[in-house]
């Protein structure tokens, strides 16, 4: 699974590559394979909370820290649908590219961290954070080459350096809390690049209403 | 009401105020002075009475609300719901205070109306996605408040879509496939334009007497084609639909269809189909039946029989022999041969008095015709040459020999003098004649080459010496031409020195003078070749060469060259040469 993710995603680079450099495949096309890929990054972030959520003990809820404390709350970014449309399509990208980029560390600390997870569903879970680490980072070179494509402010990213250190915790408790918290934000970023990229996709693509 | 007895209450006790007072009974313990349990038998009694009073009053500050959730449905708005404590009997409001992250304050909701009791709308304006709200709700009454306990959402959470909307069914009729096609569309209030939301539809299918739903993922299509269905049976279809990867909506209510029974509609099509075939069958072979004749002509015409003209087929079959060999030959036309005169040679027998030549030939006695000659009109009969040459060319021939017949006359009679001869037809004859110019003699050195030409009948002309006619004696002349049809103008020729025997008496006839004489010229004649005349005359001659030695004077009759078959001795004696023999 992990290693047809791998070649999936190297093929998804190559094919992106090769389209980038003989300019052949349009924009709109682009976007589509990239929203196709934040969607399942948001699937799976989704399901990965809920199976996560379904053997967490409630009393935690009391000591979650907030979303606000998530390293990526800083980026500013619309929070409606009225102000979503109203950002131009670099700028669009710029926020999904950024928000991206600033999961790589955490994903890797997640991925890391899981094994020692004290969760039943712990295996499942750990499958699942290596798919979104492989798609993750397939997205990222997408949109990589999807911003070469859009100009130069869609190139700016913002950095949004992860804070969290490399241990989630020691006891069990904190570490379910801890991984609970990191993807609970994750699911928010994943949900926010999708939405992103899918109003930039309608957008593009203004002949086409099936892809809105 | 209350307040007298509070004021009761106050007066009658001075124990703990009212607030107190449900509890207070339950609370006490066990620990007893006198004047306590004095105290606790007076309260007991007091809060019986006033608990009797107050359960007839209904006051109590609110019960605590319960945040049931929220719910957005188009991710643009969300409404959330509590269910509200005891009211304490008092007049209870609600009020839903919220904290939105990143922005200071508490706030109170906006809408309490338009989502119905216990609700809380927030517009577009006030909703916030991808930002967590603190929600709580207070209950108040005039006997106090109660707060819930505080919910916290993220609109991205609660995001929960109206049901699809006009569920369609569509039997398609397929070959003998029935397909049900099943259309929908998105629910309402949701945008569909921006991209913002992304549908994905769901739908289950049942048939209607069994309880087993089968569902089936649509994407984000909005009709879906349904084609395991059977003829003749009731389905129940519902569809749901949820945003991005958010809550499935409701089901909608279930939409019946019925496939309708194929099975029996193609039964009657083809009930109706074998009757109406059979029908039109039916009549075809009755109208073959009844005009079986003519179509007996059309389909199998008669076979033109070979007829014989004249032959009739039923005489024939009748069997009577005679009759059948006059009907078979009963309109043969066999070209009529005429009288065929073969056995007879037809001769004209010049005598001057010599004696008739030698025997080979039968000769009859001649008749005398008005030309003075005797003619001895007999035909001979030849080697049947008579016959098969009769039979085919006989009128052509005949026609062409007596039209040259009188040609020929007419020039050759101005030279000869000669009284023309009877034509005698002979009937066989085959004679082609030759004018070969006039008849001076002078040109006897000549050897001509002659066609020969059969001459089927023996016709010739025997001219007799009225001399002494030696039988034996043969001297010939050879014909020059033939004048007629029995003169024969004998031609001296020079004749090769190839035989021995060539007679150097003989003499040419220069003219005829009368009827029985002629004028003979009279040459020396080297030794001329009788080859003049074909090997066959050879054959047929083979009486004069025998003759030869006998009779070295032999020539050969020709006419005009031409070598004559003559079976006949026709001969001129010239000299009355002393017999040799």
């Amino acid at each position: 699974m992990a290693h047809r993710r791998t070649s999936g995603s190297k093929l998804f680079m190559t094919v992106l590559c090769m389209v980038a450099a003989c300019n052949a495949v349009p924009i709109t096309e682009l976007l589509d394979r990239a929203s196709q890929r934040s969607d399942k990054l948001h699937s799976l972030s989704t399901t990965l909370t809920q199976e996560l959520d379904s053997h967490f003990p409630p009393i935690g809820w009391m000591i979650m820290p907030r979303p606000s404390m998530c390293h990526t709350s800083s980026l500013q970014t619309p929070n409606d649908k009225e102000q979503a449309l109203q950002v131009s399509e670099s700028d669009l990208l710029s926020l999904a590219r950024s928000l991206l980029k600033s999961w790589v560390d955490p994903l890797l600390v997640l991925s890391t961290s899981v094994n020692t997870l004290p969760h039943p569903a712990q295996s499942s879970i750990s499958n699942k954070i290596q798919e979104l680490q492989e798609n993750s980072k397939s997205l990222g070179d997408g949109l990589d080459i999807l911003s070469g494509k859009m100009g130069p402010a869609a190139q700016t990213v913002s950095l949004l350096p992860y804070s969290g250190g490399n241990d989630i915790g020691q006891d069990r408790i904190s570490k379910l809390t801890n991984f609970h918290f990191l993807l609970s934000c994750f699911r928010r970023d994943s949900h926010k690049i999708d939405s992103f990229l899918k109003v930039l996709r309608c957008r593009a693509a203004k002949l086409q209403p099936e892809m809105c | 009401m209350r307040q007298d007895e509070t004021l009761s209450a106050n007066v009658w006790l001075k124990c703990p105020a009212k607030e107190r007072k449900n509890h207070s009974l339950r609370k006490r313990g066990h620990s007893m002075t006198v004047c306590a349990r004095m105290r606790r038998d007076l309260g007991l009694a007091l809060l019986s009475l006033m608990s009797v009073a107050v359960e007839c009053n209904g006051m109590s500050p609110p019960g605590k609300p319960v945040l049931l959730g929220c719910r957005s449905p188009e991710k643009e708005t969300f409404t959330c719901w509590w269910e509200p404590g005891s009211d304490g009997g008092l007049l209870t409001t609600h009020r839903l205070y919220y904290e939105k992250e990143n922005v200071e304050g508490i706030h109170e909701c906006p809408d309490y109306r338009s989502a119905g009791r216990n609700s809380c709308f927030f517009d577009k304006s006030r909703t916030s996605i991808w930002v967590e709200y603190n929600l709580m709700v207070v209950a108040s009454n005039a006997l106090g408040n109660a707060t819930s306990e505080p919910l916290s959402i993220d609109v991205m959470e609660i995001v929960k879509p109206n049901t699809p909307e006009n569920v369609t069914l569509l039997v398609e009729e397929r070959e003998n496939s029935p397909c049900l096609s099943v259309r929908w569309e998105p629910p309402r209030n949701t945008d569909t334009k921006s991209g913002w939301v992304t549908i994905k539809y769901e739908l289950r299918v049942k048939q209607q007497n069994s309880d087993e739903w089968k569902e089936y993922a649509s994407g984000t299509q909005a009709y879906f084609s349904l084609y395991n269905v059977n003829p003749g049976v009731v389905y129940m279809i519902q569809v749901r639909c949820r945003l991005d990867h958010g809550s499935w909506s409701d089901w909608t209510n279930s939409t019946h269809a019925k496939i309708p029974n194929y099975l029996q509609n193609e039964k009657l099509v083809w009930i109706l189909v074998s009757i109406l075939s059979a029908i039109s069958f039916i009549t075809a072979m009755c109208i073959l039946v009844m005009k079986r004749k003519h179509v007996q002509q059309c389909l199998l015409p008669r076979v033109p029989v070979p007829k014989i003209r004249g032959v009739d087929v039923q005489l024939l079959k009748s069997g009577r022999a005679e009759d059948v060999v006059s009907a078979l030959i009963f309109n043969q036309n066999f070209p009529s041969m005429g009288p065929c005169v073969e056995p007879i040679e037809e001769y004209l027998i010049v005598s001057d008095n010599y004696d008739v030549p030698p025997s080979s030939q039968k000769r009859k006695k001649s008749l005398i015709n008005r030309a003075g000659i005797h003619t001895d009109l007999e035909i001979q009969s030849t080697s049947g040459q008579c016959n098969g040459v009769m039979a085919k060319e006989s009128n052509d021939e005949r026609d062409n020999f007596e039209k040259s017949n009188k040609s020929l006359s007419e020039d050759t009679i101005s030279n000869m003098e000669p009284d023309q001869l009877p034509t005698q037809k002979p009937q066989c004859s085959n004679i082609n004649l030759i004018n070969t110019g006039t008849m001076h003699p002078p040109n006897h050195n000549s050897v001509a080459e002659r066609i020969v030409y059969p001459l089927a009948n023996s016709s010739y002309v025997d001219i007799q010496r009225h001399e002494n006619i030696q039988e034996v004696d043969m001297d010939y002349n050879k014909v020059k031409e033939v004048n007629g049809d029995n003169i024969f103008i004998a031609v001296k020729e020079n004749m090769e020195a190839e035989e021995k025997n060539i007679p150097k008496d003989y003499s040419r006839v220069t003219e005829v003078e009368s009827d029985n004489a002629v004028i003979l010229h009279i040459q020396n004649i080297s030794a001329d070749s009788s080859d003049s005349c074909s090997k066959e005359k050879r054959n047929h001659n083979t009486d004069w060469t025998d003759q030869k030695p006998r009779n070295p004077h032999v020539t050969r009759p020709s006419t005009g060259g031409v070598c004559i078959q003559l079976t006949g001795s026709g001969y001129v004696e010239t000299i009355p040469v002393p017999p040799l023999m």
